[in-house]
C-alpha cells in the first residue's frame, strides 16, 4: 500500500487503518528488534573478521617500515615521505602509553573490584589489605579529642574509579581506531610510492580539512562535547545499573560493587514491591503518553483549522494569544495551574465545587492530561498553521476543477497532508511525553501517594519523574539507572513501531 | 529490507559510532587522541596509620551527668583553637573557605552570628570567607548525602536525619573540647538526641521542632481547646475551621501513638506495629471521625500552597480559628489576628475507640552538624559550637522566636513564659522524640499519603480495607 | 450537476447566511478558548500587583493594587543589625538580600548568552555538515544522534556533575553553559531542514569558481540563513531561563549561582511562600514579558523551521 492508496481512503478508514497497523506493527517491531540485534552481532563479527583479515594482509604485504608501524606508530608514514603525519601518529602512541601508565591502568585494574574487596559469603564485610583497596582512614586529633578523616582525597572512591574507567575505555577505543588508521595509512602510502605517486604533503593534507574533509572540521568539536558530556555520562550511568550504588553504598563509604542483573531482576519480578510499583508507573506512563500526545495532536489541529479558516479575521492576533501562554516559562505556568486547581482554588470557587483536582488519584490523572493540553496545544497549532500555509494551492485548484466541495477538499487534501507531514512530529511528541518531566513534577510532584507504591513513587509519577526522585531524594542511583534504561528502550521501541507504521503509508525513504 | 536493516544495524552500533566519528579525524591527522585528560586525582596513599572502619565508635563518650569542660574563652584555649584554624587554613592559602547552610528565613540572623564568630576568632594568620546558603533544616540532611564534597561544612538539620547521616559516615563527631561544653550547657534530653551509640555527633540548636495548637482566643476559651471535638463544634458555629495536616506523616503519626501503636527506629531498623490488635485500626478510625467534618469546622489538607502559607492565609482571611503547627508559623498568625488574640496550648484530646485520649505527637530538635569531609574539621566545629551555644540560643530566641535547648536559656524569664514554649512543655509528656522513632523508611512508607486517602474518603472507610492498607504500610517500612 | 436548475440567487444568500453563522460560531469558540488559555496568565499578572501578601487562592481581582512587588525584587529591606530586632530597617545590599533577583537575572543572562553563542555555532556546524556535505558516516551519525536523544535528559545528571567536579567546574555557572550547549549537536533537525531547502546549485556554482566548502559555508550559505540563525539563537538563548532541574542539582544550594528559574522557585519554599508569593508572581511576569516578545518574533521562524524540517526529513 502506498501513499496514493492511503490518501484515497476516507478519514475513518485511515484512522482504523492506522490503529490496525499500529497493533499489527508490534509483533513486527519486536521481531525487527531481534533481527537487528542479530544483524548487529553478525555485522560486528564480520567487521572483526574482516578487520583482522585486512590487518593481517596489510602486514604481510607491507614493507619493513609498514611492518614497523604495527609497533611504532607513524613509522610507515615517516618512511614514506609523510613525515609530519608520522610524527603525529607517533605522538599519539606516546601520549596514549603515557596516559595508560600514569593514569588509565590504575582504574582499569580497580574497576573489577571497585577498589574494594568483598568477601562473597559476607558481602557486608569488607576485606582489608587487598591491593588497590585504600579505605578511608581516621585519625584522632589528641588536642581536641576528635576523630577525623585524613585521606578524603586519596581513598578509593568507586564513583571515580568507574568514571575514569569509562573515560579510559573511550580513549582506548579511540586510540585503537587511530592505530588501525595508522597501519592503513602506512600501507596506502607504501602502495602509492610503489605506483610512483607522491603522497600529498602535510600542508596540502591539512587544507583538505577546509574542503573535502570539511565535515571533520565541523563535526569534531560537537562530537567531542557529546562524547564527554553526553555519551560518557550515559555509559557511566548504564554501568551503574549493574552495581549496588545507592544510599548505603555510596561515595561516603566510597564503595559499591558489581551485582550483575540483580537490579533488573528486582524491577521485573524479584522484588514484589519494586516490580509492582514499576508495573503501575509504566502503565500510567504509557496511558499518559498516548492521551497527552493524541489529545494535543487532534485538538491542536482543530484549533489551527479554526484559526486558519478562510473568513476568520485577525489570524495573527488569535495565534499570538495562544502563543503567549507557551512563552511564559513552564515552571511558572504549571505552578499557577497548581494553585488554580487547588481544593479551595479559584476554579473550584467559580464552579462552587470542592473537587480535589490534584489530591484525588483519578482527578489528578485527568488534571495533568488536561493541563498538558493547555501547555501543548499552542505548539501543535503553530506547527499545523505553518503546514496549512505550505499546502500547495494547485492541489486545491485541481480538486475544485474535479468538482470537489469544501468537505471533500478537507478530507482528501488538508487532513492527509497534515497527518503526512506531522508523523515525525507525532513520534517526537510521543517520545517527548514519555519523557515529560515538567508537567508532572511541577503540577503534582507525583502525588497523591498511595500505599501500593514503593517509596518515592506516587500515583501520577511517570518513569522519568520517578527516576528524578530516585536520583535526588531517594539516592537510589542503581534503580534510577535501570529505570533510565527502560525509558530509553520504551522510546526506541515506540519510535520504531511508529516509524515502521508510517513507512507503510509514506513514500519516504529516510527516517530522521 | 536488507538495506533498511543494514542502516539499523549501523544505528545500533553505537560503540562503533563513537570510534568512527574519531576515525574520520584519524585517517588524516591524529589530533584527537593525543591529548591525555587532565586529572587532579593523586595516587592512592599507601601508608596507614589507624585503619578504623567508617562506622567504628569514637572515643568521646557522653554521660548524662555534667562533665569537666574547658573554658573556651580562656586565653590558652583561644590560642589553641586559633593555632588549629591557622593550621587548617594554611592548606588553602590562609583563607578559611567554608559553606554554612540554614533555612532561608533564618539566613539573615545566622549571618549575624557568623560575623560575630569571625570577629571573635579573627587572627592575622588567616581570613574567613564563610558563605551562607539557604538550605532548610528539612532538606539539609538529604543534600549532604548527595556527595562528600557537595555539602556545606556546617549545616542545620532536623534531628530525625541524624541516624542516616551517622550511618553514611557523613557527619563528624563532636570534638571533646566542644562536646563537654555542649553537655554542660544543654538539657540532658537535647544532649541525648545528639548522641548515637554513645557518640555525640551534633550541636543542639532549638527545641521547638515539634507541634502544638495555636488558636484564636476570640473563638475558643481555654476549656474549649481541651477536646478536638469541642473545637470543631465551636469552630463550625463560628463558620471557621480547625486545621490539622492529616496528609503529613509527621502530624498524623500522633494518632497512631495515641491509639497505642509504637513507631521505633533502633539499630538501623525501622519498625511499627500498626497491625497488632486493633490499635492501628483505632488510630485510623479516630482520624476518620475527625475527617468527617471536612469543610464544616475542620480542614485537613493545605492544598497546593503548602501548610505554612495555608495557615497564614487562613487566619488572615478568618477561615481558620486554630491550627496544629509549630513556632515557625507563630509570627504569621500573630500578624494575622493580632498577638493578643493568639493562644497556644498542648494538643487536644481525640476520640479513640470510644474514649477521649490526649493526642500525642512528635517532638524534636533542630541540630547543627559538621560535615565529616570538611577541609576545616576543627574550624567548622568551632563555628558550629558558636552557633549553638547558650548565648546564641538566647539571641536566636530574641530575634527569631525559636525556643532554646540550653538549660540556662530556658530559665530566662521571657523564654520561660513564652506561650509557645509553655505549650511545647505541656505537650512534652505526650511527645515522642522523632530521632528515636523515625528514620529509614518511615517517611516513604505512605503514612502521610494514607492521611490523604482518609481525606479523599471524607472519613468513610471500610474496616477490612483499613487493616489491609495498614499491613501494606507496615511492610513497606521493612 | 442535476437536472433541475437551482435558483442561484437564493442559494448564494443561503450560503452567505450559513457561512456567517459558521464564522460567528468559530469566533465564539476561539474567544472562549482564548479566555481559557489566557486566564492563568492574567491571574498571574493580577497577583503580581496584589497589595496583600499571601496566597489568596480564590481571588481574581486583588483588593489592593500595588507596584511594590516589582520593586521588592530589586530592593529588599531588612534589619540594619540582624542580631538586634530593634535596629532600624535599611535597604539591604545584594549579599544580604534573601532573594537577590537582580543577581539571578545577571547569572541567567550570562549563561544564556554563552550557551546561545556556543549552541548556535554547534547547531549550524552540525546541520550544515549533515545537510550539505556527503561523507561515509553521515547516516550513521544522524541515526546515532536519534538514539542518543532517546535517553532521558537527566538520567546521567549525577554523572555529569561528577565530571564537572573533576574538571573543576563544580558549582560554577559555566558548568551550566556546558550542559546546555554540549547537547546542542543533537538538536540539528530544524536547522538542517532549513539548509536542505537552499538550492544545491548555489554550492555547485561556487565550487566551479574554486571556492572551498569552508568558504561556501561562511560566504554563501550563512548569509542566506538569517531566519534560521535568528531562530536557533533565540531558542538556545531562551532555554536557560526556564531550566530548573540542572540548576537545582548542580548548584548545591549556592544561591549566588542560581539562575532566575531556580531562584524564583525557591521563593515558594514552605517557609517563605506566604511572604513572597506575590513577589514571585512579579518576578515571573518580569521575565515572561521579554520572553513573550522574543517568542512572538520567533513565531514565524518556528513555523518555517518546524514545517521545513518535517517536510524535508
Amino acid at each position: 500500500m502506498d501513499y496514493l492508496d492511503y490518501v484515497q481512503m476516507t478519514r475513518g478508514q485511515q484512522i482504523s487503518y492506522n490503529i490496525k497497523s499500529f497493533f499489527m506493527g508490534i509483533p513486527g517491531a519486536i521481531k525487527t528488534i531481534f533481527m537487528y540485534i542479530g544483524y548487529f552481532f553478525k555485522s560486528l563479527f564480520g567487521l572483526i573478521v574482516n578487520g583482522f583479515k585486512g590487518y593481517g594482509q596489510r602486514f604481510a604485504a607491507g614493507d619493513g617500515a609498514t611492518k614497523l608501524s604495527y609497533i611504532i606508530m607513524g613509522a610507515g608514514n615517516m618512511a614514506h615521505k609523510q613525515f609530519m603525519k608520522g610524527v603525529l601518529f607517533l605522538a599519539a602512541e606516546v601520549a596514549y602509553i603515557y596516559f595508560m601508565m600514569s593514569f588509565g591502568m590504575t582504574y582499569v585494574s580497580k574497576v573489577y573490584s571497585f577498589g574494594v574487596a568483598v568477601d562473597p559469603d559476607h558481602p557486608e564485610v569488607l576485606v582489608d589489605g587487598v591491593v588497590g583497596n585504600v579505605p578511608i582512614r581516621y585519625e584522632i586529633d589528641p588536642d581536641f579529642g576528635m576523630k577525623k578523616i585524613v585521606n578524603a582525597d586519596t581513598a578509593d572512591d568507586s564513583n571515580k574509579i568507574l568514571l575514569f574507567f569509562v573515560l579510559t575505555l573511550m580513549i582506548s577505543i579511540a586510540f585503537f581506531v587511530v592505530y588501525i588508521a595508522n597501519t592503513k595509512s602506512a600501507y596506502a602510502t607504501q602502495e602509492m610510492l610503489k605506483e610512483g605517486v607522491q603522497p600529498i604533503g602535510f600542508v596540502e593534507e591539512m587544507k583538505t580539512f577546509l574542503d573535502e574533509r570539511y565535515h571533520i572540521t565541523l563535526l569534531t568539536l560537537p562530537i567531542l562535547l557529546l562524547m564527554i558530556f553526553n555519551i560518557l555520562p550515559i555509559i557511566f550511568t548504564i554501568f551503574m545499573a549493574f552495581t549496588n550504588y545507592d544510599k548505603n553504598h555510596n561515595a561516603f563509604n566510597r564503595l559499591y560493587w558489581w551485582v550483575g542483573f540483580e537490579n533488573f531482576a528486582d524491577v521485573f519480578y524479584n522484588s514484589a514491591e519494586k516490580s509492582q510499583t514499576f508495573g503501575k508507573v509504566l502503565v500510567w506512563t504509557l496511558i499518559w503518553a498516548v492521551f497527552a500526545t493524541f489529545s494535543n495532536y487532534i485538538l491542536g489541529i482543530v484549533l489551527a483549522l479554526l484559526i486558519n479558516k478562510k473568513d476568520i479575521k485577525y489570524k495573527g492576533f488569535w495565534r499570538t494569544m495562544f502563543v503567549i501562554t507557551s512563552a511564559v516559562p513552564q515552571f511558572v505556568t504549571l505552578l499557577v495551574m497548581r494553585l488554580l486547581l487547588d481544593n479551595q482554588g479559584i476554579i473550584n470557587a467559580m464552579m462552587g465545587t470542592n473537587i480535589r483536582f490534584l489530591a484525588d488519584e483519578n482527578w489528578a490523572k485527568v488534571s495533568v492530561i488536561v493541563v498538558n493540553m493547555w501547555i501543548g496545544i499552542p505548539y501543535t497549532m503553530l506547527s499545523v498553521s505553518g503546514i496549512l500555509m505550505n499546502i500547495p494551492e494547485d492541489l486545491y485548484e485541481s480538486a475544485r476543477i474535479d468538482g470537489a466541495n469544501a468537505v471533500q477538499q478537507f478530507t482528501k487534501i488538508t487532513l492527509p497532508y497534515i497527518s503526512f507531514v506531522m508523523t515525525p512530529y507525532l513520534i517526537s511528541t510521543f517520545v517527548g511525553n514519555i519523557n515529560n518531566f515538567n508537567v508532572i513534577y511541577f503540577l503534582t510532584g507525583g502525588a497523591p501517594e498511595s500505599v501500593d507504591y514503593y517509596s518515592g513513587a506516587g500515583t501520577t509519577d511517570l518513569l522519568v519523574t520517578w527516576l528524578y526522585k530516585l536520583t535526588v531524594s531517594e539516592q537510589d542511583y542503581k534503580l534510577a539507572s535501570v529505570i533510565g534504561i527502560i525509558v530509553f528502550v520504551l522510546c526506541a521501541t515506540g519510535s520504531l513501531i511508529t516509524f515502521n507504521m508510517s513507512k507503510a503509508t509514506k513514500n519516504e525513504e529516510e527516517f530522521s | 529490507m536488507v538495506s533498511k536493516s543494514k542502516r539499523i544495524v549501523a544505528l545500533i552500533l553505537t560503540a562503533m559510532m563513537a570510534s568512527s566519528a574519531l576515525a574520520g579525524c584519524a585517517s588524516g591527522s591524529t589530533t584527537t587522541t593525543s591529548s591525555a585528560p587532565s586529572t587532579n586525582s593523586s595516587a592512592p596513599a599507601t601508608e596507614s596509620k589507624s585503619d578504623e572502619g567508617s562506622k567504628a565508635g569514637g572515643d568521646n563518650s557522653t554521660d548524662a551527668s555534667k562533665v569537666e569542660a574547658a573554658n573556651l574563652d580562656s586565653d590558652e584555649v583561644m590560642a589553641r583553637i586559633k593555632d588549629k584554624i591557622a593550621e587548617e587554613a594554611a592548606a588553602t592559602g590562609g583563607t578559611v573557605q567554608m559553606t554554612l547552610w540554614c533555612s532561608s528565613d533564618d539566613k539573615s540572623f545566622e549571618e549575624g552570628l557568623k560575623k560575630e564568630f569571625e570577629e571573635k576568632y579573627a587572627d592575622s594568620r588567616y581570613s574567613f570567607r564563610i558563605k551562607m546558603s539557604p538550605i532548610g533544616e528539612d532538606k539539609a540532611g538529604g543534600k549532604i548525602l548527595e556527595g562528600p564534597k557537595d555539602g556545606a561544612d556546617v549545616f542545620s538539620f532536623a534531628d530525625d536525619q541524624l541516624a542516616g547521616l551517622v550511618e553514611a559516615g557523613a557527619i563528624a563527631q563532636v570534638a571533646n573540647l566542644f562536646n563537654n561544653n555542649v553537655i554542660n550547657e544543654n538539657s540532658a534530653k537535647a544532649v541525648e538526641v545528639c548522641t548515637v551509640n554513645g557518640t555525640s555527633y551534633a550541636f543542639p540548636k532549638t527545641s521547638d521542632n515539634g507541634y502544638f495548637m495555636y488558636y484564636d482566643k476570640t473563638v475558643f476559651t481555654e476549656d474549649d481547646v481541651q477536646s478536638f471535638d469541642t473545637m470543631i463544634e465551636k469552630a463550625k458555629a463560628a463558620n471557621k475551621a480547625v486545621f490539622f495536616e492529616m496528609g503529613n506523616a509527621w502530624y498524623n503519626a500522633g494518632f497512631f501513638f495515641t491509639a497505642g501503636c509504637t513507631i521505633k527506629y533502633e539499630n538501623g531498623v525501622q519498625t511499627a506495629n500498626f497491625t497488632e490488635g486493633d490499635m492501628g485500626l483505632n488510630a485510623v478510625k479516630a482520624m476518620c471521625h475527625i475527617a468527617e467534618n471536612i469543610g464544616a469546622g475542620f480542614e485537613g489538607d493545605p492544598g497546593s500552597a503548602g501548610a505554612n502559607a495555608f495557615i497564614a492565609q487562613g487566619f488572615k482571611d478568618g477561615k481558620l480559628a486554630a491550627a496544629v503547627t509549630g513556632t515557625w508559623n507563630g509570627p504569621a498568625i500573630k500578624e494575622a489576628i493580632g498577638a493578643d488574640n493568639v493562644g497556644a496550648a498542648k494538643l487536644p484530646t481525640v476520640l479513640v475507640a470510644g474514649e477521649q485520649k490526649q493526642l500525642e505527637s512528635f517532638g524534636g530538635y533542630k541540630l547543627i552538624g559538621v560535615n565529616a569531609y570538611s577541609a576545616y574539621p576543627i574550624t567548622a566545629q568551632a563555628l558550629a559550637y558558636y552557633l549553638g551555644k547558650a548565648e546564641s540560643q538566647v539571641k536566636r530566641y530574641n530575634v527569631r522566636g525559636l525556643i532554646p535547648t540550653a538549660t540556662a536559656a530556658l530559665e530566662e524569664e521571657a523564654i520561660k513564659n513564652d506561650p509557645a514554649r509553655m505549650a511545647i512543655a505541656a505537650q512534652e509528656p505526650f511527645s515522642h522524640a522523632q530521632g528515636q522513632c523515625v528514620a529509614g523508611k518511615f517517611w516513604g512508607a505512605g503514612v502521610g499519603g494514607y492521611g490523604g486517602d482518609i481525606l479523599n474518603a471524607k472519613g468513610k472507610m471500610d474496616d477490612a480495607k483499613i487493616r489491609e492498607d495498614l499491613a501494606k504500610i507496615e511492610a513497606k517500612m521493612k | 450537476m442535476t437536472t433541475k436548475q437551482p435558483n442561484i440567487g437564493n442559494m448564494q444568500a443561503g450560503y452567505a447566511k450559513q457561512r456567517k453563522i459558521a464564522n460567528i460560531t468559530v469566533y465564539i469558540i476561539l474567544a472562549v478558548m482564548v479566555l481559557v488559555w489566557i486566564f492563568p496568565i492574567v491571574w498571574l499578572v493580577f497577583q503580581s500587583f496584589n497589595g496583600e501578601k499571601g496566597v489568596s487562592l480564590a481571588t481574581f481581582f486583588p483588593e489592593k493594587w500595588t507596584f511594590d512587588n516589582y520593586i521588592k525584587l530589586f530592593r529588599q529591606e531588612g534589619l540594619e543589625n540582624p542580631m538586634d530586632p530593634n535596629s532600624p530597617m535599611i535597604v539591604l545590599p545584594v549579599d544580604r538580600m534573601p532573594f537577590p533577583y537582580g543577581r539571578w537575572i545577571t547569572n541567567t543572562f550570562i549563561v544564556a548568552v554563552f550557551s546561545c553563542v556556543i549552541s548556535t555555532l554547534i547547531i549550524l556546524m552540525v546541520s550544515y555538515a549533515l545537510s550539505r556535505l556527503r561523507f561515509k558516516s553521515r547516516k550513521m551519525l544522524m541515526n546515532f544522534g536519534l538514539i542518543l536523544g532517546m535517553f532521558p535528559g537527566f538520567m546521567s545528571m549525577a554523572a555529569i556533575y561528577n565530571i564537572m567536579e573533576i574538571i573543576g567546574l563544580g558549582k560554577q555557572l559555566f558548568s551550566l553553559v556546558i550542559v546546555y550547549s554540549s547537547g546542542a549537536g543533537l538538536g540539528y533537525q530544524i536547522a538542517k531542514g532549513f539548509f536542505d531547502t537552499i538550492p544545491r546549485s548555489l554550492d555547485e556554482a561556487a565550487k566551479i569558481d574554486g571556492a572551498t566548502r569552508n568558504q561556501i559555508f561562511w560566504i554563501i550559505i550563512l548569509p542566506l540563513s538569517k531566519p534560521i540563525i535568528v531562530y536557533t539563537a533565540l531558542t538556545t538563548f531562551l532555554g536557560p531561563w526556564a531550566d530548573y532541574v540542572f540548576v537545582s542539582y548542580f548548584m548545591k544550594g549556592d544561591d549566588t549561582k542560581y539562575t532566575v528559574a531556580m531562584g524564583l522557585y525557591e521563593m515558594l519554599r514552605p517557609e517563605t511562600m506566604h511572604e513572597w508569593f506575590t513577589v514571585f508572581c512579579a518576578g515571573a511576569v518580569l521575565i515572561a514579558v521579554p520572553i513573550t516578545i522574543l517568542f512572538t518574533i520567533m513565531q514565524r521562524f518556528y513555523v518555517a523551521g518546524v514545517t521545513g524540517g518535517a517536510v524535508k526529513g
